[in-house]
């Protein structure tokens, strides 16, 4: 029960209090580009919860092996690299032999969905909070779930921010970021406000 | 004439702050004072320029798919030299006020994407220039950004107190990043396309003088009656043309001599072109008008520019 709730209670912290996009900017620019089409919502958003889940308990492994080299902060970026390369090749070299046709429809974008700052980032984040195993687990798949929610709203917002009501040069990428921005305030009351100052 | 890769596009027309979002993650978040942004432009400046240069060397018969996990591993082997210098450079406190956002720096677009679609179908010397005016131009969006908020936030500039009469907490939040970079990109780019329409009012005079150049007619000054404006966009289309039909990345300037080929050549086609050119220019106007660098594409694999 300890392990299932601490699992629950990273994933719902890394949904709402600590949204990989939303209070990090981490992979806003994927955002913005995932947004674009339903599908790529989707595939973003398993190829990240995937990602970021799987490589959890190797990133956790590694944290306790070589955690107290003292420049392990400065070769963590290759060592987390190198984890996540094997995974996707591993996985793709499965997809590509069981799935063809998957493999096909995924090849196009499935690099820019595993190597981007919202997977890394999310990678150093389970580091710096140094949890348990289980932690790192429910960080790993809240994060995606998390980006499903940011791109959802922006997908939903899409045709409106892009329409002709908005100004030429605001249309498109800057309102995005603006409407990103507001969403991002939205979720900064999650993170703890009081009315006893008011 | 200029080059149909105009090397200097990195700088405005596809900064990858302010135009683009290729990187703004660090911007948003991390860039809240001049000197975080400093140790971010120098890290990204160090990683993409060396990364670029050796991942140049791996062999195009590698699958792009695979290709990318070897650039990615190449940028964080530059990345340890990379956080070091910034270390001494900067101090430790600022590198490690920076947090995650330096590291994340290794998978930036200019390295997985714009070397594919961009920086290695040029030759190396005009990579170089190319890959420079990106670097400067994110560094510039960068610096300008936390030297903003810095000020804005807490009435400092690197640490030094400046009179302001107000100041606005809210801009070191990633809330405030996102509003502050939106809004910068909306105002970035109404003044580039004030100053690109009124640009392109003037090639109109500058083509004319050197359509009259070419075909010896003299039509500079005044106003342009239907059939001049038809020569106007007879003579881009031959310019066009003779870019099409040269290999542009190996030469930096087409001769007057062909330019006239292709326009003898269209005008011995008939005038369909001329419209034709018309056409194109209407469309590039629309696209541009929304998002000047949809230019580099969005939906393909080789148009994924702007995803890091």
């Amino acid at each position: 029960m300890d392990i299932f709730l601490s699992i629950v209670s990273a994933a719902l912290a890394s949904i709402f209090l600590q949204n990989l996009v939303l209070e990090r900017a981490l992979g806003a620019n994927v955002l913005l580009y995932a947004s674009r089409k339903k599908e790529h919502v989707v595939g973003f958003a398993v190829a990240i919860t995937y990602t970021t889940t799987i490589a959890s308990p190797f990133i956790w492994t590694l944290d306790r092996l070589l955690g107290d080299f003292e420049y392990y902060s400065v070769f963590m970026p290759l060592l987390y690299v190198l984890t996540v390369s094997v995974i996707y090749i591993v996985t793709l070299v499965l997809i590509w032999r069981f799935f063809p046709t998957l493999f096909k429809s995924l090849r196009k974008y499935v690099h820019l969905s595993v190597f981007n700052s919202s997977v890394i980032g999310a990678l150093f984040l389970y580091s710096q909070q140094g949890n348990d195993l289980f932690a790192y687990i429910g960080y790993g798949f809240g994060t995606g779930i998390g980006f499903v929610l940011a791109a959802y709203l922006l997908y939903a917002a899409a045709d409106r921010l892009n329409s002709s009501l908005v100004p030429a040069a605001f249309r498109g990428y800057p309102i995005m970021i603006v409407y990103v921005g507001i969403l991002s305030l939205a979720l900064y009351a999650f993170t703890g406000y009081s009315t006893s100052a008011v | 004439m200029e080059n149909r890769i105009n090397l200097k596009d990195g700088l405005i027309k596809q900064n990858m702050v302010f135009m683009s979002g290729m990187l703004i993650a660090p911007v948003i978040a991390c860039a809240t004072t001049l000197m975080k942004s400093l140790a971010i432009c120098f890290v990204f400046s160090f990683v993409s320029v060396a990364a670029i240069l050796i991942c140049r060397l791996i062999p195009r018969a590698i699958v792009y798919t695979i290709r990318v996990t070897l650039y990615t591993i190449i940028a964080a082997v530059c990345y340890i030299p990379a956080s070091l210098l910034a270390g001494l450079i900067f101090g430790e406190t600022v590198v490690r006020a920076a947090g995650v956002y330096l590291p994340i720096l290794i998978t930036n677009s200019l390295i997985l994407s714009k070397t594919e679609t961009r920086f290695y179908v040029e030759p190396v010397h005009h990579m170089v220039r190319d890959v420079f005016w990106f670097v400067i131009g994110f560094d510039a969006a960068c610096a300008a950004t936390g030297l903003f908020r810095e000020f804005l936030a807490s009435g400092r500039i690197a640490g030094a107190e400046v009179p302001i009469l107000f100041t606005i907490p809210a801009l070191e939040t990633t809330f405030g990043g996102f509003l502050f970079v939106g809004i910068g990109a909306g105002l970035f780019r109404g003044v580039y396309n004030y100053r690109k329409a009124h640009a392109a009012a003037a090639e109109d005079e500058d083509s004319l003088a050197e359509y009259a150049e070419d075909v010896g007619e003299f039509l500079v000054g005044g106003h342009h009656s239907k059939g001049e404006r038809e020569k106007i966009r007879i003579y881009k289309a031959a310019v066009k043309r003779a870019q099409n039909e040269n290999d542009l990345l190996e030469m930096e300037f087409l001769s007057n001599r062909d330019v006239l080929a292709a326009f003898e050549a269209i005008v011995s086609e008939g005038q369909e072109l001329g419209s034709e050119s018309q056409t194109e220019d209407t469309a590039d106007t629309d696209a541009e008008g929304s998002q000047p660098d949809e230019s580099s594409g969005v939906e393909d694999a080789e148009n994924t520019e702007g995803i890091t």
